[in-house]
């Protein structure tokens, strides 16, 4: 039996490294939007492990796809409560660092 | 399972193309272009989808994802227009996560946990037990509407999904909370005050007056 290269180790792999792509984003950029990015990129890594399980090990239901609407719901909430505090932040400090944020309760 | 080359020649550039273009949201200074980055990664991971017979699945992340929140991003990024001084080496020694060093850091992090992770998942994957797809029609569009509508009494699906309007509009009722302005006593414009005879002054139209 030949190696197969489309199975769930490496469907697995491309997801873990996306997750650790956006984590090293998440710990590395400055910007808040820049932050928010990487989260979007290790969320895409976490559907892609929802998809990939259901489909290579669990054939009986298609409930990933459900969690994925799921998952996308809660991007688009998180996305939008996200913006709407960086646009706040930006429009009152006219900054939106991380250093800048992280004084916000004791000298702002 | 024999697999068609075809299948495995797409996963695979699909996988590098998102890999590389997800690096360089992280690695790129123009929060635009990240953006625009991270759209672009996420039309090979719809492929991706496509090929685990998620049609559906695919056809949402470019639809909801790519078309709707990354474009929320970029009209707020467009918006306020950061200065791309951002992820900037020049600042080094201010905190522990700045400059070279910082990037060699988080490299240092990052990596040592993709390798004591990597090995263990390809082992616990292979452990499991292959099952491959038996339900007929397994990600289409009729086949998840079954399964989050059809009976709805006691189908938790249904509830869950229900539940979920309730999380959006929690999250509408914060981004209408932190948009109001500090002090809601703030007087209210008069243009628009409820009273209509204050609101909008009446105008004489000529033709009424012509007309008489």
């Amino acid at each position: 039996m030949t190696m197969s290269l489309f199975n769930l180790q490496n469907c697995l792999a491309l997801s873990l490294l996306l997750v650790l792509i956006g984590s090293y984003g998440v710990f590395r950029r400055r910007s808040l939007i820049m932050i928010l990015l990487s989260v979007e990129v290790m969320l895409n890594g976490v559907n892609l492990s929802l998809v990939s399980f259901n489909f290579f090990r669990w054939g009986s239901i298609d409930a990933s796809h459900y969690l994925y609407m799921l998952s996308i719901g809660v991007a688009a909430v998180e996305a939008a409560v996200g913006l709407s505090m960086i646009i706040v932040l930006f429009k009152n400090y006219n900054d939106i660092s991380r250093e800048r944020v992280a004084h916000l309760g004791e000298n702002a | 399972m024999p697999i068609s080359p075809l299948v495995e020649i797409t996963f695979a550039l699909s996988a590098i193309v998102i890999l590389l273009t997800s690096l360089f949201v992280v690695l790129v200074k123009n929060p635009v272009r990240a953006t625009l980055l991270l759209i672009l990664s996420f039309l090979p991971t719809s492929l991706v989808y496509i090929l685990l017979q998620a049609s559906f699945v695919g056809i949402l992340q470019i639809l909801v994802y790519a078309g709707a929140i990354m474009m929320l991003f970029t009209f707020v990024i467009m918006m306020i227009n950061p200065s791309p001084k951002d992820g900037e080496s020049s600042i080094g020694g201010e905190s522990a996560f700045s400059g070279l060093r910082g990037a060699l850091i988080g490299l240092l992090v990052v990596g040592f946990a993709g390798v004591l992770v990597l090995p263990r998942v390809y082992m616990a994957a292979s452990e499991v037990s292959t099952a491959s797809v038996t339900k007929p029609g397994f990600g289409d569009l009729s086949s998840i509407a079954d399964l989050l509508f059809k009976d709805p009494a006691n189908n938790p699906f249904t509830v869950s999904f229900e539940l979920m309007s309730f999380l959006i509009l929690v999250g509408i009722i914060a981004a209408l909370n932190f948009s109001r302005r500090k002090g809601a006593a703030a007087p209210i414009d008069p243009a628009i005050s409820t009273r209509p005879t204050e609101a909008l002054p009446l105008v004489q139209r000529e033709s009424a007056t012509d007309g008489k």
